[in-house]
C-alpha cells in the first residue's frame, strides 16, 4: 500500500487536466522552475521589472479598436478588437517570453529554448534572447519552416540558431518534441521558453499568468469606453495562450459569453483538421493531461491547418476544463473560411491579421449577426499576418500582376 | 520474490536488452527476440511505438516510425508478446510503454492482458511516482504480481528517491545520462558512486540505460550495477539490418552473445 503523499494531488490541476507526467530527467528543473515563479509572483522588483518591459518594450498597454467599418459590413453586434498585434514583435507571444526571460534570469540559466509553430513566439523568444544576452535555438517543424520562411530568418537575425525538425509530421508537435529533448540534455543550464498554455505543470499556470494582461486590459478599456463589459468574447485557440489569457479576466463574468475558435482544416477525417475540442479524447501529450486527438490505439493523429500557429492535436489544459464545465464554448472554422475572413479584414479594415486570428473573426462574423446590432463582441487580434501574406498570396491564388 | 527480481543475483550482472515492438512487422520482431534471448539476454525489454516518444533519442524514434506504418493496436501487442513468451517463457518480459496508448486501452484491461500475454513488469518513462494515475496503475498491476518499475536519472534527488521507492518494485533503471536514448561514448565519472546511493536506497537491484553500447562500457558498468539495458544499439542493428531477416538475427545473437559475456560474472 502506498505511503502518504508528498504532493497535493490538485496543484497544477484544473479540474481532471493537468499535472506533470514529464520524464524524471525534467522533474526537477519543474519543480525549480516552479519554486522560482512562487517567489517571483509576490516579489515587488519582479513585477515592477516585468510592468517596465510591458510598457517600454513591447509597448502595453495594446489599443482596444472600435472596428467601425467591419461592424457595418457585417451588419450586426459592434466589433472590438484587443490590438495583439500591435506589440513589439507583433504578437501576443512576446507577453510571456518577457516574463519567463525574467524567471530565467532569476535561476542563473544561460541558455533558452523554445518551441515554435507559425514563428511568433520563435521571434518572441529570439527577441528576449537577444535583449537579455541568452544563447538561443529555436526548434520549428520543417514543413513550418517552408511556410513561415520570414520569422524564420528575423529569429536569425535576432542571434537565435534555428533547428529545423523533420521527424513526424515536421509541424508544432515534433518540434515540441524536440525541444522538451533538447531540454533533457541540457537541464542544467537551459530554460525552455514554452510557448503556449500547455506542458508539464506549471508552464500552463505561468503562460496564463503572463497573458493574462491582454484580458485584464480589455476589462478596463472596455469598461472605459462603453461602461459595461462585452457581451461575447471570441479568440482563436490552437495551443491557447492568446485565448486563455483574454478569457481570464472575464471567467467570473457570467453574463459575458467566451468563444474559443479551432481550426476545422479541409474535413473533419482525422488528419485534416485541429480541432480538438470536436475530435479529441482525453489522453497524456508533452507532459500534460489533456484533450487529444488520437486514433484508436491511443496514437497522436497529425493535425492540420492552413495556419501553422493552430497545427496542434492538443489543447492547454485549462482549455479541456473550460470547455468541460462549459464556461467556454469551441466552435471551429475551416481553412477557407479563414483566408475569406483574412482578405476580408484586410480590405475592409485596413488590418493585415495572422491567419490564427482570421479563424477568430470568420466566426465573429456569424456571431455579429446572431446577436444582433444592440450586442458588442471583442475579438482578441492575437497578432499581425505579415509573416502569413506569402503563404496567402499564394493559397488565394494572387500572383504577382494582381499584386501590382 | 518477483520472476523478474530473481534474475538478479550478487554474483553476475544481467543484459536487458530492448526491442521496439513491430519493427519492422510484428512478425519478424518475435524473431528478434529469439535471437536476443538465444544470445543471453537475461530480461527482455519490449517498447510499444507511440507516435510522440519524447524521452527517446532519433534511432528509437525511427524504430516506432517504421512500427506505426504496420497497423496498430494494442491486441496486436498483446499477442506478439504472448508468442515471445510462449518461445521463451522462463525469459522475464517488461514493457517500455509512454502512458498514453495504455491509459487509452484502460488500466485494469490493459494489466490483466498484459499478465495473460507473459509481461512481468512495466516501465513508463512519462508516468512520474507522483501523479493520481500511478496510484491506480500500481495497484492494478500489484494485484497480478506485474513489477512497476522506474526510472532514477543524475536529477533525481534523495527525497524523489525515497518518494518513489513506495511505488517501486522489480528493479531500478538508473539513467546513466542527461538527455535522452541513445548511443554515447563517455560515461559519467559519478556513475558508480549514484548507483551505489541509489542501491542503498531502494533495496532493489539497480540497471543502468541510456547510453550503454559497446562491451567495454558494458563490462565497466556491470562491475557496480546489477544490470545493464541497452536499447539504441540493439535498435540499430535492426535499422541496418532488418530488410535481410536472416543476417539480423544473426547480428543480433552475436552482438547480446559478446555484451552478455563481458558482464561480470558472465565471461565466457
Amino acid at each position: 500500500m502506498a505511503k502518504e503523499r508528498s504532493f497535493t494531488e490538485k496543484e497544477g490541476y484544473f479540474g481532471d487536466f493537468g499535472g506533470r507526467y514529464s520524464p524524471e530527467i525534467l522533474t526537477e528543473a519543474l519543480i525549480e522552475l516552479e519554486n522560482t515563479y512562487n517567489k517571483l509572483r509576490k516579489d515587488k522588483k519582479f513585477q515592477k521589472d516585468l510592468e517596465f518591459y510591458r510598457r517600454n518594450y513591447i509597448g502595453r498597454p495594446s489599443p482596444l479598436t472600435y472596428a467601425e467599418k467591419l461592424t457595418k459590413a457585417w451588419g450586426g453586434a459592434k466589433i472590438w478588437l484587443k490590438r495583439e498585434d500591435l506589440n513589439h514583435t507583433g504578437a501576443h507571444k512576446i507577453n510571456n517570453t518577457i516574463g519567463q526571460a525574467l524567471i530565467a534570469k532569476a535561476m542563473g540559466k544561460r541558455r533558452i529554448i523554445a518551441e515554435t509553430g507559425a514563428g511568433q513566439h520563435g521571434v518572441a523568444t529570439a527577441t528576449v534572447g537577444a535583449l537579455f544576452e541568452f544563447e538561443t535555438a529555436i526548434f520549428m517543424g520543417e514543413e513550418d519552416l517552408r511556410r513561415q520562411k520570414l520569422n524564420a530568418i528575423r529569429m536569425q537575425m535576432l542571434g537565435a540558431k534555428v533547428i529545423g525538425v523533420s521527424s513526424g509530421t515536421a509541424t508544432l508537435k515534433d518540434a515540441t518534441s524536440e525541444a522538451m529533448r533538447d531540454w533533457a540534455l541540457n537541464v542544467s543550464n537551459t530554460h525552455y521558453i514554452v510557448g503556449s498554455v500547455i506542458g508539464p505543470h506549471p508552464f500552463p499556470t505561468i503562460v496564463r499568468d503572463f497573458q493574462k494582461v491582454v484580458g485584464d486590459e480589455s476589462k478596463k478599456q472596455f469598461k472605459k469606453e462603453n461602461d459595461k463589459l462585452p457581451d461575447a468574447v471570441v479568440a482563436c485557440v490552437g495551443g491557447g495562450s492568446n485565448a486563455m489569457g483574454m478569457y481570464y479576466a472575464f471567467l467570473n463574468d457570467k453574463k459575458v459569453k467566451l468563444y474559443g475558435v479551432e481550426a476545422g482544416g479541409r474535413g473533419s477525417s482525422p488528419g485534416e483538421h485541429s480541432a480538438t475540442m470536436l475530435f479529441g479524447k482525453t489522453g497524456f501529450l508533452h507532459g500534460t493531461k489533456t484533450l487529444v486527438i488520437q486514433d484508436d490505439g491511443g496514437q497522436v493523429v497529425p493535425a492540420h491547418s492552413v495556419s501553422a500557429g493552430l497545427d496542434y492535436p492538443g489543447v492547454g489544459p485549462e482549455h479541456a476544463y473550460l470547455h468541460s464545465s462549459g464556461r467556454v464554448k469551441y466552435e471551429t472554422v475551416s481553412d477557407q473560411g479563414a483566408l475569406d475572413a483574412f482578405m476580408e479584414v484586410c480590405r475592409i479594415e485596413g488590418i493585415i491579421p495572422a491567419l490564427e486570428t482570421a479563424h477568430a473573426f470568420r466566426f465573429a462574423k456569424d456571431l455579429a449577426k446572431e446577436l444582433g446590432k444592440k450586442k458588442d463582441i471583442l475579438i482578441c487580434l492575437s497578432g499581425r499576418g505579415d509573416k502569413d501574406v506569402a503563404e496567402v498570396a499564394r493559397l488565394v491564388g494572387l500572383s504577382q500582376g494582381d499584386l501590382i | 520474490m518477483s520472476a523478474i527480481k530473481s534474475v538478479f543475483s550478487d554474483s553476475k550482472s544481467a543484459f536487458i536488452p530492448y526491442i521496439s515492438l513491430g519493427d519492422p512487422n510484428y512478425e519478424l520482431c518475435v524473431d528478434w527476440a529469439d535471437a536476443l534471448i538465444r544470445g543471453g539476454a537475461d530480461i527482455l525489454e519490449l517498447g510499444i511505438p507511440f507516435s510522440d516518444p519524447v524521452a527517446d533519442g532519433p534511432v528509437i524514434q525511427k524504430a516506432f516510425k517504421r512500427a506505426l506504418a504496420n497497423p496498430f493496436s494494442m491486441d496486436t501487442i498483446l499477442e506478439t508478446t504472448e508468442k515471445i513468451h510462449s518461445l521463451h517463457p522462463h525469459i522475464p518480459l517488461v514493457y517500455l510503454t509512454y502512458f498514453n496508448p495504455i491509459f487509452h486501452y484502460g488500466f485494469e484491461r490493459f494489466a490483466e492482458k498484459a499478465k495473460i500475454a507473459g509481461i512481468q513488469g512495466m516501465i513508463i518513462p512519462d508516468l512520474p511516482y507522483d501523479t493520481p494515475e500511478t496510484d491506480e496503475l500500481f495497484k492494478s498491476l500489484k494485484r497480478r504480481g506485474v513489477d512497476l518499475i522506474h526510472l532514477v536519472t543524475p536529477a533525481t534527488p534523495l527525497n524523489r528517491m525515497k518518494g518513489i521507492r513506495d511505488f517501486a518494485s522489480g528493479f531500478i533503471y538508473y539513467v546513466t545520462s542527461y538527455g535522452v536514448t541513445g548511443e554515447r561514448k563517455s560515461i559519467s565519472a559519478d556513475l558508480e558512486d549514484r548507483i551505489k546511493t541509489t542501491k542503498e536506497v531502494f533495496s532493489l537491484p539497480v540497471s543502468a540505460g541510456f547510453g550503454i553500447s559497446a562491451p567495454d562500457q558494458a563490462k565497466e558498468i556491470s562491475g557496480y550495477a546489477d544490470g545493464i539495458i541497452i536499447g539504441s544499439a540493439v535498435q540499430r542493428i535492426i535499422e541496418e539490418n532488418g530488410s535481410n531477416p536472416s543476417l539480423c538475427r544473426k547480428k543480433l545473437e552475436e552482438y547480446a552473445q559478446s555484451i552478455s559475456g563481458s558482464l561480470r560474472g558472465k565471461n565466457l
